[in-house]
């Protein structure tokens, strides 16, 4: 164990694997010497050298085509796409060839690989260096997607997206990249894909949310838990596959969900979960879910914080399920 | 070696040709294939004639949903297959590369099967007719979204680099590919890399129905290497051994680690874009007949009879071969039967999610 902060564990996890297996390897804008705009990728390069860590023209159609090629030869490439909203020049090779390259030739070819992106608000960057475009790779069949939320998930969650057979969308909070240290455990510390993590245990409501919203989201739950209400707090962690299993458990057993995620709203991965849990559960429900989420705004400059969900808008809602 | 270590002459003005039209040979070197060899390069490109004709039979009959013709392609095609290694090295192709699969290896029965979209289609029927592709023989299943490829094709190419086992790549497109967004990141990053990849433009002159001049400023696809850092050649498509030559010195140099290449081979095609597709509505018929008399098959014929390896009967009897092959792939692509729906929920990923497999279960009424 070692404190770190999410970046740090992000780059020690890349090396540990790298360690690991020679066929893992890392490719992106500034990935090399400098280590990486958020020093994700730190120190690599000195250890591992220019043919493993890779410095990529500006180019996101070729960070991610080249290793999906790497990846069909039989390497396992780990991209960094330097900020989520430039993923879209390279989102037509994760559609088209990455997403679909198992199906399309009947299993012949695969990809395992691992598309990470730095993503999310809070740093003060307009809405193309503050965007979370979860719901576009969701809703993509062929990948799966991860959004961790601390430094010890964002570390077990990587190995497992790099052990995987499939791609895996790593996205990580960038506002929470320095934001706390805590002991991230070493060696094999491996998070499944599609496993739900309690954070807070309660009766009176489930606070459902991930990556970075989770922050808000506990601190709505420590200001309810003053009040005597018990939020049941989940960290989804994985929304491809989601945890359907610990989600439903929760809504059927307290009947009262609010869900967090500073994703715009519309078709949104939140009003996915919440059809879910109406089609699966509707007779233990004692309120309609309620979505708290980012507007369906460009991501604003100016407004950086109001867009996202804060743990007021969080409290209000929670309000709304208590009261139905 | 045929060439005493000269490599043809990037950035000509004119594209290289090998074969005169009168089938004499025109080469400034000593061919070094064997008759044999030459009498296959020959009946690769009849086979690769054979299947248009034959599939365009079984889109009439409905048979399959579409066609996307090849000929006039086949000397390009067969050209670039001989140049590379089955087995070895990799292809990146593209949807109208009839000839180039097959010759490089693909089984007829499995071409057919995929363009039946029945069971014997090893990528089990999740792509529309001519998406071929083989695990076996490294042949890079074919994707529609055009130069969606290329940027695969170079990590392809980085990777046997890093494995250091003398493999390469060659990926070939149509002329309208290079106006991608794809097409330049990819090109760009094996330029910056170094990467062994031959980069190989089959130009028909038509994307679709939008001319070449519509489609790019460039005087010829070629010239774009230069900018690229990589030479590139101009070549007359419809000779299958300037094709084969030129492709051959490219995957040389990619082979010894010097760096890609560029060839854009000059062709036309005979058919429409596709069976979807009316070609009177911006062809001339004129341009279509004028191209018509260079027929590529018929030009390197006469250079095989001028030789004495080829004549009416050698014909007769390649044409009799061809369709009897065509004749039992078709026959056991159509006995294998319609795909299964089992298959439409494998493959999404390594294993069927417990998602998909609830969702399987709302087809059982």
């Amino acid at each position: 164990m070692s404190l770190q902060t999410m970046a740090q564990a992000v780059a020690a996890t890349l090396d540990s694997e790298m360690a690991r297996d020679d066929s893992v390897l890392v490719i992106g804008e500034d990935v090399g010497k400098r280590g990486g705009v958020f020093l994700a990728t730190d120190k690599l390069f000195e250890k591992y050298g220019p043919d493993r860590v890779i410095d990529s023209p500006l180019s996101e159609a070729a960070i991610i085509g080249a290793a999906l090629g790497m990846a069909v030869y039989g390497f396992r490439p780990v991209a960094e796409i330097q900020f989520a909203d430039y993923v879209f020049p390279g989102f037509d090779q994760l559609v088209s060839q990455v997403a679909k390259l198992r199906y399309r030739s009947g299993g012949a070819f695969t990809a395992p690989m691992v598309v990470r992106m730095p993503a999310g608000g809070g740093v003060r960057g307009g809405h193309h260096h503050s965007q979370n475009p979860d719901a576009h790779f969701v809703h993509t069949a062929g990948l799966k997607v991860v959004y961790p939320s601390t430094p010890s998930d964002a570390a077990g969650l990587l190995r497992a997206a790099i052990r995987d057979d499939d791609p895996v969308i790593v996205m990580e909070p960038k506002r929470l990249y320095r934001a706390v240290k805590e002991p991230v455990p070493e060696g094999d510390h491996v998070i499944p894909l599609g496993e739900a993590a309690v954070r807070r245990e309660g009766d009176d409501v489930v606070l459902v949310s991930y990556g970075g919203s989770m922050a808000e989201t506990m601190k709505a739950a420590d200001a309810l838990q003053e009040q005597g209400i018990g939020a049941h707090v989940l960290d989804l962690r994985s929304l491809q596959p989601w945890d359907e299993g610990a989600v439903l458990e929760a809504a059927a057993r307290v009947g009262r969900v609010v869900l967090v995620s500073e994703s715009p709203r519309m078709a949104g991965f939140m009003s996915e979960v919440s059809a879910t849990i109406v089609e699966e559960v509707m007779d233990s429900l004692l309120a309609p879910p309620m979505r708290v989420t980012g507007f369906d705004v460009p991501y604003p400059y100016a407004q950086d914080r109001e867009y996202m969900p804060s743990p007021n808008r969080i409290l209000r809602a929670v309000e709304r399920v208590l009261s139905y | 070696m045929i060439l005493q270590g000269q490599a043809f002459e990037p950035f000509t003005r004119e594209p290289i040709r090998l074969i005169g039209d009168g089938g004499e040979w025109l080469g400034p070197f000593d061919l070094d294939l064997e008759p044999a060899r030459l009498r296959g390069f020959y009946t690769d490109m009849l086979l690769g004639r054979l299947v248009d004709e034959r599939m365009t039979r079984l889109h009439r009959q409905g048979k399959t949903s579409f066609v996307a013709p090849s000929a006039g392609h086949e000397a390009a095609q067969v050209g670039l297959a001989h140049a590379v290694q089955p087995g070895h090295d990799w292809l990146y192709p593209y949807y109208r590369d009839v000839s180039l699969v097959l010759s490089f290896g693909v089984p007829l029965v499995e071409f057919v099967g995929q363009v039946m979209g029945t069971r014997a289609d090893p990528a089990k029927a999740r792509q529309m007719p001519y998406h071929p592709g083989s695990g076996d023989l490294n042949v890079f299943t074919v994707a529609s979204p055009i130069a969606s490829h290329i940027p695969a094709a170079v990590g392809t190419a980085l990777a046997m680099k890093l494995a250091g086992k003398s493999q390469v790549v060659l990926c070939s497109f149509g002329d309208g590919a290079t106006s991608e967004g794809d097409w330049h990141a990819g090109v760009n990053l094996a330029g910056a890399q170094g990467a062994p990849i031959v980069f190989a433009c089959e130009n028909n002159g038509y994307a679709i129905s939008v001319d070449l001049k519509k489609q790019t400023g460039s005087d010829n696809i070629a010239v774009k290497g230069h900018a690229y850092g990589m030479p590139g050649y101009l070549v007359d498509g419809m000779d299958v051994l300037a094709s084969y030559y030129v492709t051959r010195e490219a995957v040389k140099r990619a082979r010894e680690g010097v760096g890609p290449s560029l060839v854009e081979l000059v062709v036309y095609r005979y058919g429409g874009h596709s069976s979807a597709d009316d070609d009177s509505r911006y062809r001339p018929r004129q341009e279509v007949e004028a191209w018509r008399r260079r027929d590529p098959l018929a030009r390197f014929r006469r250079f095989l009879e001028r030789r004495g390896l080829w004549d009416d009967a050698d014909e007769e009897q390649a044409r009799a071969e061809g369709e009897a092959r065509l004749d039992a792939a078709v026959a056991e692509a159509e006995a294998a039967g319609p795909a299964p729906l089992e298959w439409m929920f494998e493959d999404v990923y390594a294993e069927v999610p417990e998602r998909l497999a609830k969702q399987r279960e709302e087809l059982d009424a």
